[in-house]
């Protein structure tokens, strides 16, 4: 009776996360996605893309409906500068609030185009995609609250219906790291976890380097205390990410996954040249933000 | 005639035939469909159970308008069914979620890069994400030697365009040549021998006409 008592007292409360979540909320995460969008693409000289051999454009979703006669002038300096300039319009438009769920869709489109087009001269690579996923549930459920609010009759969506989105999206997150995790331990299997294999990795990420490159962690093998700590952190993250969907239910469970995931993004960076920094805005939604700011509940 | 209380049989019996059960069908259907597949499935069917099971989503679901959980229902059935096509780009956004998901062992580790001579003598690494900011990950350049995959002449052809924009960005001390080396670093070096990666020059490309 008395361990029950404990554990409870250890597992804390089970509850939904963003379940009180209300308008100004869902606002506040319109707004950080379209605003991170924007950062991104102001940042991205995407028209130099002209430039690359055309030999590597692999089309990719929705670029191989392109027909081939129109491949170079899409491709070109006008045509890229021109999507990224209707992109940020677009994204611009959003961050307005005003008539969302058309803007949205429109973004939705062309960031998919545009996503598209980054991965189109090498691997479909998963940096972003959650970011892009929000922004469709953003714009789905923008029209939801239209369609639903006219058929009950409703002059505008009830307030509780501002969790919706946010809970999707919360899903998203934690989805993509249980695929993730689920993947690598059962198509890898048992070795991926033992012998050379995390070494393997880290120095050849390491040598290629990527937009970030930090020029260390080829010299893994020469650190004994580095190598035991990526092996044995390799299976603890995979058990984080398999377990990331209890995140949606366990507050107590959040507040270890948030410090370790962002742990193990920031060693990815130093050790390996990868960053996921597009998922960082979306860890924020990890927080019930609505059970500690009464402003922020559905009223 | 003595009256016998009721026999229960013991849960953790009952727990061990449903577990051998299940198990039993995860190995028989395991023959149709790959386990790497398969077994990922189950474990995603776990989940979606235990989460369709617990009442505050259920409850969640359930006040949910009609056309909000065909919304949710088809983003994230979209999500998920999009991991099991295994295909990663013809279903962009809904990809196959995997990162490092099979064993990777080699020693040494190898990679090629291109390592280009400036008009000053000066030595610069171009990589392909630093100069194309944009594209988040290119192929290894060794991919770009696969006749199965890309065109010949890929390589090269990267070569001038990283050129190109280098030259772009640093008008005052372009690139005149490029050299193409294979890098390679052991894992396991005997000891005394260094662990600086080794060098092999492959190609030589001279960008200098380009100009």
């Amino acid at each position: 009776m008395r361990a029950s008592e404990t554990l409870r007292r250890l597992i804390g409360p089970i509850e939904l996360l963003h379940e009180q979540a209300g308008p100004r909320l869902l606002r506040f995460t319109r707004i950080g996605i379209f605003a991170l969008w924007t950062l991104k693409l102001l940042l991205d000289p995407l028209w130099r893309l002209s430039e690359m051999p055309r030999e590597m454009w692999r089309p990719v979703g929705v670029l191989a409906f392109i027909p081939a006669g129109y491949t170079d002038q899409f491709l070109s300096a006008n045509g890229l500068a021109a999507l990224w300039s209707c992109t940020l319009i677009i994204l611009a438009l959003c961050l307005t609030n005003q008539a969302f769920p058309f803007f949205a869709t429109g973004a939705a489109f062309l960031l998919t185009v545009y996503s598209s087009l980054i991965r189109s001269f090498g691997p479909a690579v998963h940096t972003d995609i959650v970011l892009l996923l929000s922004v469709y549930a953003l714009a789905a459920y923008a029209w939801s609250d239209w369609i639903a609010a006219k058929l009950s009759g409703k002059k505008s969506a009830p307030p509780s219906w501002s969790s919706y989105p946010l809970i999707t999206i919360v899903c998203f997150l934690c989805i993509s790291y249980c695929l993730v995790g689920l993947n690598r331990t059962i198509a890898g299997g048992i070795n991926v976890f033992t012998g050379d294999t995390m070494e393997a990795w880290a120095v050849d990420a390491s040598l290629r380097g990527y937009y970030f490159n930090t020029n260390i962690g080829w010299h893994v093998p020469e650190w004994p205390g580095i190598t035991l700590m990526l092996r044995g952190g390799l299976p603890v993250i995979t058990l984080f990410e398999i377990l990331a969907p209890l995140c949606l239910a366990w507050p107590r469970f959040r507040w270890v996954f948030i410090p370790v995931m962002l742990s193990f993004h920031a060693l990815s960076l130093v050790f390996m040249n990868i960053f996921f920094f597009d998922d960082m805005l979306v860890y924020l939604l990890l927080v019930d933000w609505s059970r500690r700011f009464p402003s922020l509940r559905a009223k | 005639m003595a009256q016998h209380a009721p026999s229960r049989f013991p849960t953790a019996i009952a727990g061990a035939i449903i577990v051998a059960c299940v198990a039993a069908i995860v190995w028989m259907i395991s023959y149709a469909v790959p386990l790497k597949l398969a077994g990922q499935a189950y474990m995603m069917i776990a989940i979606l159970l235990a989460f369709r099971y617990w009442p505050p989503m259920f409850r969640w679901v359930a006040a949910m308008p009609a056309v909000h959980r065909l919304v949710f229902a088809l983003l994230i059935g979209g999500m998920i069914c999009g991991h099991y096509t295994l295909n990663g780009r013809t279903y962009f956004p809904f990809v196959v979620w995997e990162i490092f998901p099979f064993v990777h062992e080699v020693d040494p580790v190898t990679c090629r890069e291109f390592i280009a001579t400036t008009e000053s003598g000066a030595k610069v690494r171009l990589l392909t994400e630093q100069l194309f900011p944009s594209i988040v990950q290119v192929d290894p350049l060794d991919a770009l030697d696969n006749p199965g995959a890309y065109p010949p002449g890929t390589t090269e052809s990267l070569a001038r365009a990283l050129a190109k924009v280098y030259n772009e960005l640093h008008p005052r001390d372009p690139v005149r040549q490029i050299d193409l080396f294979n890098m390679a670093v052991k894992l396991h070096p005997p000891s005394g021998e260094s662990r600086q990666p080794s060098c092999e020059l492959l190609k030589h490309y001279d960008v200098s006409s380009d100009q």
